[in-house]
């Protein structure tokens, strides 16, 4: 068992639950203890690029220096955080940000060199875990299930500072599926932003980017879709309930299908926390009773 | 009107350094107008809207509704061939309004059913971008 520190951020244990819940038991079985920081703040939910904002990056930083409490690397689930900080760590350590950095560290109660490592769980799948290993696991193969892996903005750019996967057509999550024996599509929009935020105020808008990238997927072959994100996941979910067309595509978090596959009790996955009903289609591939 | 280029040359400094972009390096190619996946609603959109910057005409673009309509996917920055990050010169416009207490986020106007459904980091980021 390795222990590795986990930072679920302010979605996960409320709108996010599905996400978290499941990916700590798959962790748990994979053979990874994710434990969570002791104390934690919001991350701050989006990056703040200006350059002189300093207070937007104390949050972040906090969070990494409550990390090396436990591990030197930080595990995040949810895209945002993961984009926040990792990009938070990479551009305070930058060698010309050195006045910049001095202080922002004044406004800490600890001192810290920027070690703390933040991965995303896909990459603590394939790295650590490793995607032969996990084949071992499977107890459920998802055989046939035409899964549409979607990224959307935040897991992938800028990628010359998260330098996660390729920034067009990254191919983590399909790897997993591929290793769970799914059938994962390719479709042309998976790094298409769902509108993100602005669905708070512009919601009509925000409306027609999910309703793009859903209409992509549908036109792809997909029978559902994965996200990394709780915002994603309320984009492409929810607002199917608003649109003009049924498009009935169940939106899964990926560590639901990742749980359900390796044998965690589907009970304790939430299934029933959807706006479309992913039963029907778990049923008919033979993964639900 | 004409603008007043002398005295808009500071305000123009003041969004270079907090978006840390060079607006004249721009060279109107379209590239990040072609991947926004908002420039469908956004007025002016982003190669318009760095296009007024080069031009002089900082107020219109500060006082237009499409430097906040950006959702911070960051494809423009990806993909621009010149190194010039749209989404960064749109945080800093809005950071100058910000600072100036202009934002177009209401409160109140924030549909019940919605605040119970949309998870939270949903509110935590537009609040960010969009008030202060």
């Amino acid at each position: 068992m390795i222990t590795l520190a986990y930072y679920p951020g302010c979605t996960l244990y409320t709108k996010g639950k599905n996400l978290d819940i499941a990916a700590r038991k798959s962790a748990e079985l994979l053979g990874v203890e994710l434990k969570e920081l002791e104390s934690w703040n919001c991350c701050g939910a989006i990056y703040s690029p200006v350059t002189d904002d300093i207070a937007s990056q104390v949050a972040p930083i906090r969070n990494l220096i409550e990390a090396q409490k436990i591990s030197r690397k930080l595990v995040t689930l949810c895209a945002a955080c993961y984009n926040v900080l990792k990009r938070a760590n990479r551009n305070l350590f930058l060698p010309e940000n050195y006045q910049y950095r001095k202080r922002l560290l004044n406004y800490l109660e600890e001192s810290y060199d920027g070690s703390t490592e933040t991965i995303h769980y896909l990459e603590m799948l394939r790295d650590i875990v490793g995607f032969e290993n996990l084949k071992t696991h499977v107890q459920k193969h998802l055989t046939s299930l035409r899964v549409a892996a979607y990224y959307g903005c935040l897991m992938v750019r800028p990628s010359e500072e998260l330098m996660f996967d390729n920034p067009d057509n990254p191919t983590v999550m399909e790897e997993m599926f591929l290793a769970l024996g799914a059938s994962p599509v390719n479709y042309a929009f998976k790094t298409e932003c769902c509108g993100g935020y602005i669905v708070v105020n512009q919601p009509e808008v925000a409306k027609r980017c999910a309703q793009t990238i859903l209409e992509n997927i549908a036109n792809a072959g997909a029978e559902c879709i994965a996200t990394t994100c709780p915002l994603c996941q309320y984009s492409l979910d929810n607002q199917q309930k608003v649109m003009s067309k049924e498009y009935k595509l169940p939106v899964f978090y990926f560590t639901q299908l990742l749980a359900l596959s390796i044998g965690i009790s589907p009970e304790l996955l939430n299934f029933d926390n959807h706006y479309i009903d992913p039963k029907p289609l778990l049923k008919e591939k033979g993964l639900l009773l | 009107m004409l603008p007043n280029l002398r005295s808009n040359e500071e305000l123009l400094k003041e969004i270079e350094n907090l978006s840390g972009q060079r607006i004249i390096d721009c060279y109107q190619c379209g590239e990040c107008t072609a991947g926004c996946p908002v420039a469908f609603a956004m007025e002016p959109v982003p190669n318009q809207a760095i296009r007024l910057l080069q031009l002089g005409y900082i107020d219109e673009v500060l006082k237009s509704s499409g430097i906040w309509l950006c959702a911070s996917c960051n494809v423009c920055g990806e993909r621009c061939p010149r190194g010039v990050d749209y989404g960064k010169i749109a945080d800093a416009l809005r950071t100058i309004n910000l600072r100036n207490n202009n934002y177009p986020l209401v409160l109140e106007k924030i549909d019940k059913e919605f605040i119970n459904q949309a998870p939270q980091q949903a509110f935590i980021a537009a609040f960010r971008k969009l008030t202060t």
